[in-house]
């Protein structure tokens, strides 16, 4: 465990943009973010507000137009990423950075068997013979937890635990540096979730592998990572070790959406939602974005984005209310 | 207290190349005025065709239902529709469940128009009233479904199940595709209108915290049978079906502190064509025996509490 606290990504004040027919989308507004080596860190927010383009911006596979990357860096292991050509993000690809969406069937082809899939990736990563190969699927499947007899199936035959699964080893099969997991088990029913998650945390040991989760569901985020990113309209409002978030949320959307919960340890029977909605990217207000769905605006917070406050050696908040349990 | 619904031995069959698919086999259950009776289970076990059938939205196979008292197995057309203005549906997909073509105004009038209920200025009233009382603001009468998100979406398809008072609603996982503090908002309101209108629900969910948050009583299915019914307390409190414990230790807490042991499942749901005799369960359950060959029936455990399982009483609770 000698590099475990090496940096493996660091992202600069990432700023994305959608151009629509008469709109600028605001998708994601001066990021920051770093993964280090082995760490799982989750990137948790609503609908909309940025975390798929992100993911989506560190392997450049952003559909320009209508996304344009308008700033920012991202550094991989030194280099940045949107600085590379072509041929080089697309080595990093799958080898290095490995991408599972929610959906498995984005990332299987009908037509073709399982195992063929499976080893036509292994034959990407590793030069090996064509039984070698199929050897290696094999036993990724069976770590999957899909029997050997499966091989020859067609992804339609396989449920949408056992594809997720497929997928998830077949993403970790390269040993990459980082997986970006985007809500690889919100389709899942949850006893199928369990399964997969805990699969996901056995094979990430194994291969040592950087995580970022993304996700909505406070859960998951909770069962599986190190550090949380609380992202809202494009921007992350709160940083930290899980422990800083889940015991000393700060940001009055974070509490907020504690608050929305059910929480099944007690008895009461009424939810403290978040007034309102996520504003509209299109038309950002000028200060805090979440100043008109916040119980303790002010006016300053109308007129200027707070900075970063730092509250803990990683714990940061953007917010000017300092009350609370601050 | 009055019973609202009575289902006893409901079954609905689909007709496959391969045979019979045993959607709902069996399920019997009551649901008492003013009470929220939870439906909760895994994708494939059943859970929306039961809220279907109770709907007549499917026609039952077998088995007997009742509302107020009265069968209401076969029924004509016209007391179809009757009983419509009593029993509604809340769909879980606001994006697809509403008529694209149609503004939220038009939406919400349909029902009260088909049912002959109000015209004219009479009819803007009603219109404005059930928005009103969904949280639609008036400034969206004119608005189309695309232009809403999915929040404002739900309070129309709850509005427009809401327009002929009625006194039943089956709400087919209303929150799942909402975003968390949506879906509190959501929550929050189907629980003041049950308080205000005396509302019965069946809310059928695959969302454990949700459906222990709304419900007074759950029910929990497994391919197309019930294999647990309890009050909402006792079932979480004391689980009976190693089916259940397996669910209620997968679910995932906000909090790092939890760290439990979960029971986590082998395989997946088997089918549900022509599924065997015995526990269906039997295949995934670390305590199968040869005595869940047989068929397990629905027993007492403690008062309420129901549980299909013949090892249950030696497993202890």
């Amino acid at each position: 465990m000698e590099s475990v606290h090496k940096e493996l990504l660091k992202i600069e004040n990432l700023v994305v943009e959608y151009t629509s027919e008469d709109n600028i989308i605001h998708a994601v507004n001066g990021i920051d973010l770093d993964i280090l080596e082995g760490e799982t860190v989750g990137l948790v927010g609503e609908t909309g507000a940025g975390k798929t383009t992100i993911a989506k911006s560190i392997l450049r596979i952003l559909p320009d137009p209508p996304a344009k990357i308008c700033g920012g860096k991202i550094v991989f292991q030194g280099t940045d990423i949107l600085q590379m050509k072509e041929e080089e993000i697309r080595s990093i690809r799958g080898r290095q950075i490995s991408m599972i969406f929610q959906d498995p069937m984005t990332a299987l082809n009908p037509t073709i068997t399982v195992g063929k899939q499976i080893a036509e990736a292994v034959g990407l990563h590793e030069k090996l013979t064509k039984s070698e190969r199929k050897q290696k699927a094999i036993q990724i499947l069976e770590k999957a937890g899909i029997s050997r007899e499966r091989y020859d199936d067609f992804p339609h035959q396989f449920s949408g635990g056992m594809k997720q699964r497929a997928v998830i080893a077949m993403a970790l099969v390269c040993s990459p540096l980082l997986l970006l997991a985007d809500e690889p088990t919100t389709a899942l029913d949850v006893t199928i979730q369990a399964q997969v998650l805990q699969m996901m945390s056995e094979l990430k040991k194994e291969f040592h592998t950087s995580v970022l989760m993304i996700t909505h569901d406070l859960g998951v985020v909770a069962e599986t990572c190190d550090k949380v990113a609380v992202i809202y309209a494009g921007e992350i409002i709160e940083f930290g070790t899980a422990e800083d978030i889940f015991d000393h949320a700060a940001h009055p959307y974070t509490l907020g959406l504690f608050g929305s919960l059910p929480d099944l340890n007690s008895e009461n029977r009424r939810l403290k939602p978040i007034s309102g909605m996520m504003p509209d990217p299109a038309h950002l207000p000028a200060g805090c974005k979440f100043y008109d769905r916040c119980p303790h605006a002010s006016p300053k917070c109308r007129n200027s984005v707070p900075d970063k406050r730092k509250l803990g050696q990683s714990h940061y908040v953007r917010c000017f209310y300092s009350g609370g349990n601050v | 207290m009055s019973t609202i619904l009575e289902a006893q031995d409901l079954k609905k069959y689909f007709k496959t190349k391969n045979g019979y698919l045993h959607a709902v086999d069996g399920v019997s259950f009551r649901i008492e005025e003013g009470k929220t009776l939870g439906v909760v289970g895994e994708s494939g076990c059943g859970k929306s065709t039961l809220g279907r059938i109770v709907l007549h939205l499917h026609e039952s196979t077998g088995g007997k239902l009742f509302y107020q008292g009265q069968d209401i197995t076969h029924v004509n057309k016209p007391r179809l529709r009757q009983l419509r203005e009593d029993m509604q549906i809340i769909f879980q997909d606001p994006f697809s469940s509403l008529n694209p073509r149609m503004s939220v105004r038009e939406t919400i009038a349909e029902p009260l128009i088909l049912n002959g209920k109000e015209r004219g200025t009479d009819l803007n009233n009603e219109v404005d009233r059930v928005m009103e009382t969904v949280g639609l603001p008036q400034r969206l009468a004119d608005s189309y479904p695309h232009e809403l998100d999915g929040g404002r979406r739900q309070r129309i398809g709850i509005g427009r199940a809401l327009a002929l008072n009625p006194r039943f609603i089956v709400c087919d996982e209303p929150v799942s595709a909402l975003d968390v503090s949506i879906q509190a908002q959501i929550l929050n309101l189907l629980q003041d209108l049950q308080e205000e209108k005396k509302l019965s629900y069946m809310f059928i969910t695959h969302d454990l915290s949700v459906v222990k948050y709304i419900s007074h009583d759950i029910a929990v299915m497994y391919l197309g049978q019930l294999v647990e019914k309890a009050e909402t307390k006792a079932l979480f409190a004391r689980p009976a079906h190693p089916y259940t414990k397996a669910l209620l230790s997968a679910i995932l807490l906000p909090d790092i502190h939890a760290k439990k042991e979960r029971i986590i499942l082998k395989g997946e749901i088997t089918s549900p064509i022509n599924p065997p005799k015995g526990c269906r369960f039997a295949g995934r359950c670390q305590y199968a025996t040869s005595r869940c060959e047989e068929e397990q029936k629905l027993e007492e455990v403690e008062k309420n509490h129901f549980v299909a399982c013949c090892r249950a009483k030696e497993l202890g609770m």
